[in-house]
């Protein structure tokens, strides 16, 4: 078979990747590219001779011979076919171009054919990628840039339609202007022109009020260039940042909050890291402790040795404890801290335990609480207590003594005088009535003198002052003023009280003490025995000091309790006389010192009194 | 009629004295400055008993209820023969109520005591004289 002249060059042709054939006009193949041969899944030499239209399917085979009448009659054709098996099925578009000679006859058909997949894949391709800007979160638009300043809406995804409450096909073809509402508008232009102009991408932060709510989001306009490398379009993205900024605002607030809630506690708020055993210590160890803090957080061991020597391994030891093997998540603890000048402060310390899902202590923040302060107030008002309720018995029994003191010599007034009528004016029972009326009338006057006595002493308190008394010196002087009574008994006073030793007192309050004792002493002698007195004076290992006086008197049996001894009027020897009311004065004078006096006595051996006075500087706690 | 009067204070002793005798309220008055004399001789067997006590509360040493407690173990001996009566200053509720607590205590009186008191106790115990 001799090949027509078809103007094309032979191999160049033959080579071609493009999909190309001539056809005589029979419609037989004379020559195919490779492309062709390739597309048909033939061997390119098979081909020529063959029929193109045996190639196609049968169905459109009564098409394709019309169409191939019409490319011999001379028309330009152009149609859709598809292509059988083995390549097929396969759309495809043919384009038949009838070739003319030079007398305007067709002697060939050359022809193209171009697979439709291609641009299936297009619109497979766009699908997939509208399918792609509806689910992505973000905001995505097109605009088309029409001229300056204007831009109409060419796309807009689902998160648009979702976030603006503005549907897709309510938007597509409108004007910015006509979508985006003041004040967002006027923001928007310049950077929509900006983007244009420059060809960068244009971001920043916008918080626009939407339908659906309000929304802040991070915009940013990208320029697309046409060929000519003009901006046609424009693509923005919108980055909801509204769901951070919430969270990012409600931390900042409760930062805030607990930045104040720091500051308005007095106390030392800590966090304790057990991992890296670093605590982090808040304001309150500068203000309460005094600790200055270059280096935050710091070690444990810096708190635990803080921890007074005394509490260390029940508060430090038992803290440890909780955390390696307990399971509980509070822990609280009273104990002394050292501040930064040495001194110690009692902590209240409330702490919370972290614990990861294994029930191991992570971390634990807790604080501290100065309560140095509210322990000694509360010790103060509770010996406050002690000393009201102590006072308020002395007063009633004082109350009830005095009643009973005052009735007796009273009733026995009264009594002489029913008696004296009764009796003969010449009698001498009638002079002796009256004797007792008087005699009964003195001894109330003598109680009343009494009550006076007593009341002076509690009233001095208000302004009591005490001052440095040489006790030696003191009870040197009592004894001058009893050495009368002393001789006549023929007794001995021995004193071993140090000259120095000077105690913080009132110098009449010891007189009373020293007179009242001694007195006592040499009024309640044994008559079996020579009077010793020996008075004394020591200082414990607390620092009390204590006055002793020990004679080998009569003595007498404690039946009630060690203490009635110093009740007022009480009295122990009737036959010896006295009111009873000296060891009530001693005790009010020593009690009035901030001492305390206790008695131990046997009958027929002696008495021993102990006064016992607080070392300087405990004494007085209400100064 | 034998009468004991139990106190410490003298005087209290003599104005009871006189007036028991002003009164004629007994032939025979034993005074004791201490309740322990009196009750040494109150416990005399075959001692003839007082019926009527005047018994002070406020006394050192013994006072009058550890008095009336050492008698608790003797009280059915003395049931209907021994009248005691308490004779104080006190004015205190206190010892009213205590004393009803004593079986042998037959009343309370405030000092000083007198005329009137002496003839209701005498009215008192009269039938009991003539049962003798």
């Amino acid at each position: 078979m001799q090949l027509p002249d078809t103007h094309l060059p032979n191999t160049l042709f033959e080579r071609s990747a493009t999909a190309a054939f001539v056809l005589d006009q029979s419609g037989s193949f004379q020559r195919v590219t490779d492309g062709m041969a390739q597309l048909l899944g033939y061997p390119p030499a098979q081909l020529p001779g063959t029929r193109l239209l045996a190639y196609l399917s049968p169905e459109t085979e009564a098409l394709g011979t019309q169409h191939l009448a019409q490319a011999v009659a001379g028309t330009i054709v152009r149609y859709q076919a598809s292509l059988a098996p083995p390549a097929g099925p396969l759309s495809l578009e043919l384009h038949l171009l009838p070739q003319l000679d030079a007398a305007g006859q067709v002697v060939a058909i050359q022809g193209l054919a171009q697979p439709l997949a291609a641009a299936k894949a297009l619109l497979e391709r766009e699908r997939q990628l509208t399918v792609l800007f509806d689910n992505i979160a973000d905001v995505t638009f097109v605009l088309d840039v029409e001229a300056e300043g204007r831009y109409r809406f060419l796309f807009t995804n689902k998160a648009f339609e979702k976030t603006t409450g503005l549907p897709g096909s309510a938007v597509v073809g409108r004007y910015v202007e006509e979508i985006i509402p003041e004040p967002s508008l006027s923001l928007i232009l310049p950077k929509y022109a900006q983007a244009v102009r420059s060809l960068q991408r244009v971001v920043w932060q916008e918080t626009t009020v939407y339908p659906t709510g309000q929304v802040t989001g991070e915009v940013s306009v990208m320029a697309v260039c046409d060929a000519s490398g003009r901006c046609c379009q424009l693509v923005g993205v919108v980055h909801d940042l509204t769901k951070e900024k919430q969270v990012e605002e409600a931390l900042r607030l409760s930062n805030e909050r607990f930045r104040y809630a720091i500051q308005a506690t007095s106390d030392a708020i800590y966090d304790w890291n057990v991992a890296t055993n670093d605590v982090y210590w808040g304001e309150g160890f500068t203000s309460l402790f005094g600790y200055q803090m270059p280096h935050n957080p710091v070690p444990f061991q810096k708190w635990a040795d803080g921890v007074h020597p005394a509490d260390n391994e029940r508060v430090v030891g038992g803290l440890l404890q909780v955390a390696r093997v307990g399971a509980v998540s509070a822990w609280q603890e009273e104990y002394r801290f050292r501040r930064a000048d040495g001194s110690w402060a009692n902590v209240l310390d409330r702490g919370y335990l972290l614990r990861n899902t294994q029930g191991k202590v992570v971390r634990m923040l807790g604080a501290m609480q100065d309560v140095t302060e509210r322990q000694q107030a509360a010790e103060r008002q509770h010996l406050l207590m002690q000393r009201l309720a102590l006072q308020n018995a002395d007063l009633q029994q004082f109350t009830h003594i005095i009643s009973h003191n005052l009735r007796a010599p009273l009733a026995n007034a009264r009594g002489c005088a029913n008696l004296l009528p009764l009796l003969d004016y010449a009698a001498p029972a009638f002079g002796e009535t009256l004797q007792h009326l008087r005699a009964s009338l003195w001894q109330l006057d003598e109680v009343l003198t009494d009550v006076n006595q007593v009341l002076s002493i509690r009233d001095a308190q208000d302004g009591y002052r005490p001052e440095p008394v040489a006790v030696a010196a003191v009870c040197r002087q009592a004894l001058l003023g009893l050495q009368a009574p002393l001789r006549a008994s023929g007794g001995q006073v021995t004193s071993t009280i140090p000259e120095a030793l000077h105690l913080p007192g009132s110098r009449a309050h010891f007189h009373s003490i020293f007179h009242n004792l001694l007195s006592n002493a040499i009024k309640y002698r044994s008559d079996e025995r020579a009077l010793h007195v020996d008075v004394a004076a020591a200082q414990d290992a607390t620092g009390h000091t204590q006055l002793t006086f020990r004679d080998n008197g009569l003595g007498f049996d404690q039946p009630q309790g060690p203490d009635d001894i110093f009740q007022l009027y009480q009295r122990l020897h009737p036959s010896k006389a006295g009111r009873g009311i000296g060891l009530f004065l001693v005790k009010a004078h020593v009690e009035a010192m901030g001492g305390h006096i206790s008695v131990r006595s046997r009958v027929q051996e002696g008495t021993e009194f102990t006064i016992t006075f607080r070392s300087a500087g405990n004494e007085n706690v209400f100064d | 009629m034998k009468t004991y009067l139990i106190d410490d204070d003298n005087l209290a002793i003599f104005l009871a004295e006189h007036l028991i005798r002003v009164e004629k309220f007994s032939t025979a008055v034993h005074s004791f400055q201490s309740a322990q004399e009196a009750l040494a001789a109150l416990l005399v067997p075959g001692e003839e008993l007082p019926q009527v006590i005047f018994l002070d509360l406020n006394m050192p040493a013994m006072n009058g209820w550890q008095f009336l407690d050492a008698l608790v173990p003797h009280q059915a001996t003395l049931r209907g023969h021994c009248h005691i009566y308490i004779l104080t200053s006190s004015l205190a509720l206190r010892d009213l109520e205590k004393s009803t607590r004593y079986e042998l205590v037959t009343g309370l009186i405030h000092k000083p005591l007198d005329r009137t008191e002496l003839r209701a106790i005498k009215a008192q115990l009269a039938p009991v004289e003539d049962n003798n």
